[in-house]
């Protein structure tokens, strides 16, 4: 009897961090629907989709160490292939006449449903990120964040210069309407699990020991393109899907929509919360949403009936992100996961450090030691060496 | 008269490039010094040209000063407020602060100068003159962005290889810690290598505000990324690379705009990324490092076969 109440606790705690993040994604999913707001299921709605970019983000920099600037093209890819395949086909033929017959023949006539064009969506993204990802994978640190943003740059070009087949810069309309927040709380909470359940794999488990360091993993023979270019599709595969998400959402957007602007909010959403960790993707988007979403609020209701300056909001935004960053270089969450209450209780706060086993948590203090903001010099006066070896 | 046409070409490209070598140059400097990739370093551009309109019924000279003073100083500021609390932290989060830096400048220029109906700076009608030589069109302005890029370039190098400022700089481009601990100031280092670069932006700026024309918030993000992008294809980590890839990107651009037929002209960034995304993998530490690679293959290829015939 014991043992199966031991057994039960091991699998809870091994589960622990998504069954924490997934149980706040329900609460906000269940307040939305309570609430019956309309202002407010937009902004949980934004939260939704956003917090899927950043977890693909967190599975394949935060795991890797290789920063990514591209998967939101992989996001539009998925956005406007799951659109195409649910228009109506009457409106398609208006709008695509002049569509290339190869696609034409099999786009036009298309109409699935959200589950079926989300599955489409994520294998076009999938596809495309396993053709781009033989060049990334052989790259790293500076020339692979490079090469990502070309990705993003050339999907965008295509895209704008196309449409015939994408409706190029104008706004794509008439996408059903067919994401409900309660789809997406699913979706997210199954790629929560994915992501942690890949982190804790030997794939993710490999992939983290090359970021600590490349030369050591490579010697213990991982093979660290391989391993890159597995979490690089992962990802890709999870921004098509946020991208079907997207377009049935909002049901009109446009290319504008997935481009720089996009790119950074997701990344700083990472880096806020803590790259190494899924709760420090949860964590910085709800944290850079809200400050977000509240200074917007501000912006356009005013305060204290004073009307600030339009663009306040975002001034606001980067001042928030640059006092965090100041504050926590490494993130809100530092990298750690949830921590488990038994291990708070026992250990105090400062062990209760990681949720996985012990040479995890050995290995990250070790990682997470000399760069904490406590453990620099205590004159501050003076910097100490950024590594050189850094991966970025 | 084909011939006449591709050289035409050949000098836009040219002037083009030159000007995002000089860029390159600049991001190149803070790179090597502290790992950073700055992206507010489009916005000292967007700063340096409003700076310019405001300044414009002053006469040449003094706008061009003021320009300078301005961007320098602005320059030297972010490194203050922004980036010198960061500079232990991981590469990643250098960049995230200089894109909080890049957009906060460009929100206060929404909420203030870049507000209301476009603004620009006239070009004087000096610069626009243009010259036939060889049967070639050169404009003033296409002379003097080579000049100035070539005397920036010179400089450049002089005061790094002259100077002991300079030869600090370089010291801790190699190794930030070791060269404190043989007594070179850390902050005084980074400060300055801020000023040069704030120098360079402004001399960008002019060059690049004088050729547009146009004014906005945004105005300094393409120039950015061209640059920025070009100085990783050359190799970052050091000057003459980025330089040599800020300039090949400017050129490849260029070079491919005005020769794809005119229903492609709109992929040019498309094909250019493409270029980008191949250099990347043939030589993911830079054009420059490559270059060298293949040089010493060559040289002891070639200095085995004296051996063999000696």
């Amino acid at each position: 009897m014991s043992s199966a109440v031991a057994l039960g606790r091991r699998y809870l705690r091994a589960a622990w961090t998504p069954i924490v993040l997934s149980a706040v994604i329900v609460l906000t999913w269940a307040i939305v629907e309570y609430a019956d707001s309309v202002t407010l299921e937009e902004d949980v709605m934004r939260l939704f989709l956003w917090m899927l970019l950043v977890l693909a983000w967190q599975l394949f920099s935060g795991n890797s160490g290789v920063m990514s600037f591209g998967h939101v093209a992989f996001m539009a890819a998925g956005a406007y292939f799951s659109a195409l395949l649910t228009m109506s086909p009457t409106l398609k033929e208006i709008n695509f006449a002049d569509m290339p017959e190869f696609l034409a023949s099999w786009i036009q006539p298309a109409e699935l449903g959200l589950f079926a064009s989300m599955l489409a969506a994520g294998a076009l993204a999938a596809v495309l990120a396993a053709i781009f990802g033989i060049a990334v994978a052989r790259l790293a640190g500076i020339a692979a964040a490079i090469a990502t943003l070309a990705i993003l740059v050339i999907m965008f070009t295509f895209i704008v210069q196309t449409p015939s087949v994408t409706g190029g810069s104008d706004v794509l309309v008439g996408v059903p309407r067919e994401t409900t927040p309660g789809n997406v709380a699913i979706a997210l909470v199954v790629i929560i699990f994915a992501v942690y359940a890949f982190k804790q794999s030997r794939h993710g488990m490999r992939l983290r020991a090359s970021r600590e360091n490349q030369e050591a993993a490579q010697s213990v023979a991982v093979n660290v393109r391989l391993e890159r270019y597995i979490a690089f599709v992962i990802a890709g595969l999870i921004c098509g899907v946020a991208g079907a998400l997207y377009a049935h959402y909002f049901s009109g957007f446009a290319a504008a929509d997935f481009y720089f602007e996009l790119t950074f909010i997701v990344v700083a959403m990472l880096v806020v919360g803590g790259m190494q960790s899924v709760a420090g993707a949860v964590v910085g988007t709800y944290f850079l949403t809200i400050v977000y979403l509240t200074a917007r609020r501000g912006e356009v209701d005013g305060v204290f009936g004073m009307e600030p300056p339009s663009g306040t909001a975002n001034l606001l935004v980067a001042i928030a992100l640059l006092l965090v960053l100041i504050l926590r270089p490494n993130g809100i969450t530092g990298g750690r996961e949830v921590p488990w209450p038994g291990a708070l209780r026992r250990r105090g706060p400062v062990a209760a450090s990681a949720a996985g086993t012990v040479p995890e948590e050995v290995k990250e203090a070790i990682a997470a030691g000399p760069s904490r903001p406590d453990a620099a010099p205590a004159s501050g006066a003076d910097a100490t060496t950024p590594t050189s070896g850094e991966p970025l | 008269m084909i011939g006449a046409i591709d050289f035409q070409v050949g000098v836009d490209a040219v002037s083009f490039g030159a000007l995002f070598a000089v860029m390159a140059l600049g991001l190149a400097l803070l790179f090597g010094v502290m790992r950073l990739m700055n992206f507010a370093y489009g916005e000292l551009i967007m700063v340096g040209g409003y700076t310019m309109y405001y300044t414009r019924d002053f006469g040449a000279l003094p706008m061009i000063l003021i320009t300078i003073v301005v961007v320098v100083f602005v320059s030297v500021l972010m490194e203050l407020i922004a980036f010198r609390p960061v500079r232990h932290a991981a590469p990643v989060t250098l960049l995230i602060t200089s894109f909080a830096v890049s957009f906060g400048l460009q929100q206060a220029a929404f909420m203030t100068v870049a507000r209301g109906r476009q603004k620009g700076v006239e070009p004087y009608p000096w610069l626009t003159d243009q010259h036939h030589i060889a049967g070639l069109r050169l404009s003033n302005l296409d002379v003097l962005t080579l000049l100035v890029a070539a005397g920036l370039l010179i400089g450049m190098t002089l005061l790094l290889k002259r100077t002991t400022i300079g030869m600090q700089l370089r010291a801790s481009t190699e190794d930030y810690q070791m060269a404190r601990l043989v007594g070179i100031r850390g902050n005084r280092v980074i400060s300055f290598a801020f000023a040069i670069t704030g120098l360079l932006a402004a001399a960008v700026c002019i060059l690049y505000v004088l050729r547009t024309g146009s004014l906005s918030a945004t105005m300094g993000v393409t120039p950015l990324l061209i640059a920025f992008v070009g100085g990783a294809i050359g190799g970052l980590g050091s000057l003459t690379g980025a330089a040599l890839g800020g300039f090949t990107l400017g050129v490849v651009i260029n070079t491919i705009q005005s020769s794809l037929p005119v229903d492609l002209s709109g992929y040019t960034l498309m094909f250019a990324f493409l270029f980008v995304i191949v250099v990347l993998v043939i030589a993911p530490n830079g054009l420059l490092d490559l270059t060298r690679k293949v040089w010493s293959a060559v040289t002891t290829r070639l200095g085995a076969l004296d051996r063999r015939a000696a």
